[in-house]
């Protein structure tokens, strides 16, 4: 602390402002609530250099200010945010599908355009389910409703190719047989000198778009 | 204007719909206002009631929060005027407790708060230091007037400004609140050191 003031150097700070311990108390309490100006500062910082009551008042202050910024903070509960959140009123769902939307600007626009090429895709495929038969010879090979039959003791020579049917061999084919969305089944009696291939097209072009659809909205999200 | 704060901006967002944005908020302040109902009410069980209650409260009224007011100042109004109501309860209950004591089971509601929280050490498993414990009984002593202000002022460092932002009251009635709640601490804290 300074200098009490007493003696030769009182003269000299006559002017100054002097407190008496009524009025240095709310001045202390100005000072712990950080709102001191200079000129009441070193009036109360006078004041406590000459009465020892109120020094020691002082510094039960600080001590209660050290005490009160020391107190920990409780732990909070784990899961607290979990119950809070648990608590809210039910999320409407309409609601969540435009926050989707408006969150996943890309992946919304990609999923949109997935959505218009699977609904052309399929109606194209729709019209395309009639059946077709395909082949270097054709010569006796019979059509009935969706059941395509190269007959007992006809040879086909060539490739033959037939779509959205089920194919039924009892003669002999001399060349590949490919099947489109469709089955097949032999007599005992037929025979096929190439290969047998079955593709299911629907099938291959849903897992093409599936992996598609993978590729283009995993970046996204 | 200037640049929204953060809490604004999440504001708008959980105003429109947005969950994600509503979490935020509860990761930001639950600590905060875990603490703030822990002081003032002294107990767990219903600090945490409490929490729940203000983000109930602030998630209902989301399309009323006015942006001239600060985020943190709205939360912690809801925040305390919630547990200055519990505390209010639980004083009627407790002298409507004391007129039919010998009636009474000892595990009443009521009793709950003001007992509850001795048995066990509420900063979790951890022993709490004599100078800790000191500390917690003197707030918890303190009367009601003068509690929020403190626990607004020290434990979460808010400006004169600010508390009276909060407890929607003049800074001349926060400042006098400050200084008989600093007294009424420096005698408590004083009175049990010379105990020791």
């Amino acid at each position: 602390m300074k200098d009490n003031g007493t003696g030769s150097t009182a003269n000299l700070r006559k002017e100054e402002r002097t407190v008496n311990c009524k009025e240095a108390l709310p001045i202390m309490h100005e000072y712990f609530d950080g709102l001191l100006d200079g000129e009441g500062a070193a009036a109360l910082r006078r004041h406590l250099a000459e009465c020892p009551a109120c020094a020691a008042r002082f510094r039960a202050y600080e001590r209660t200010e050290a005490l009160m910024r020391s107190l920990r903070r409780p732990e909070t509960p784990p899961g607290l945010t979990a119950s809070i959140l648990a608590a809210l009123p039910p999320e409407t769902r309409r609601r969540s599908w435009f926050r989707w939307i408006r969150r996943h600007p890309a992946a919304a626009v990609t999923a949109a355009f997935l959505i218009v090429m699977l609904g052309s895709f399929l109606s194209i495929w729709d019209q395309d389910s009639r059946v077709t038969v395909s082949g270097d010879d054709l010569d006796g090979i019979i059509v009935e409703g969706d059941k395509v039959i190269v007959p007992e003791g006809t040879r086909l020579d060539g490739n033959l190719t037939v779509r959205n049917a089920e194919v039924r061999v009892d003669g002999e084919l001399a060349g590949n047989l490919t099947i489109i969305d469709g089955s097949v089944a032999y007599a005992s009696a037929a025979h096929i000198s190439g290969r047998v291939t079955k593709v299911d097209r629907a099938l291959d072009y849903i897992w093409l778009k599936i992996e598609e659809w993978f590729g283009a909205l995993v970046p996204a999200w | 204007m200037d640049t929204p704060s953060i809490e604004t901006r999440l504001v708008r967002l959980a105003k429109s719909g947005d969950r994600g944005a509503f979490a935020d908020l509860v990761e930001l302040y639950k600590d905060k206002i875990y603490h703030l109902a822990y002081r003032m009410l002294g107990n767990r069980q219903e600090a945490e009631d409490v929490v729940q209650e203000t983000f109930l409260r602030v998630f209902r009224s989301l399309d009323r929060y006015d942006e001239s007011l600060k985020f943190s100042t709205w939360i912690y109004r809801i925040g305390t005027n919630l547990a200055i109501d519990r505390l209010r309860r639980r004083r009627a209950a407790y002298s409507l407790d004391a007129e039919t004591a010998s009636a009474s089971d000892s595990d009443g509601q009521d009793w709950h708060g003001l007992l509850a929280s001795e048995d066990m050490s509420p900063e979790g498993h951890v022993l709490l230091s004599e100078t800790q414990r000191r500390i917690r009984d003197a707030i918890r002593s303190l009367p009601e007037k003068y509690k929020s202000v403190v626990i607004l002022k020290y434990l979460h460092d808010m400006s004169l400004q600010e508390i009276g932002d909060v407890l929607n009251m003049p800074v001349t009635t926060v400042k006098t609140r400050v200084h008989r709640g600093r007294e009424f601490l420096r005698r408590r804290l004083e009175v049990e050191e010379d105990f020791t």
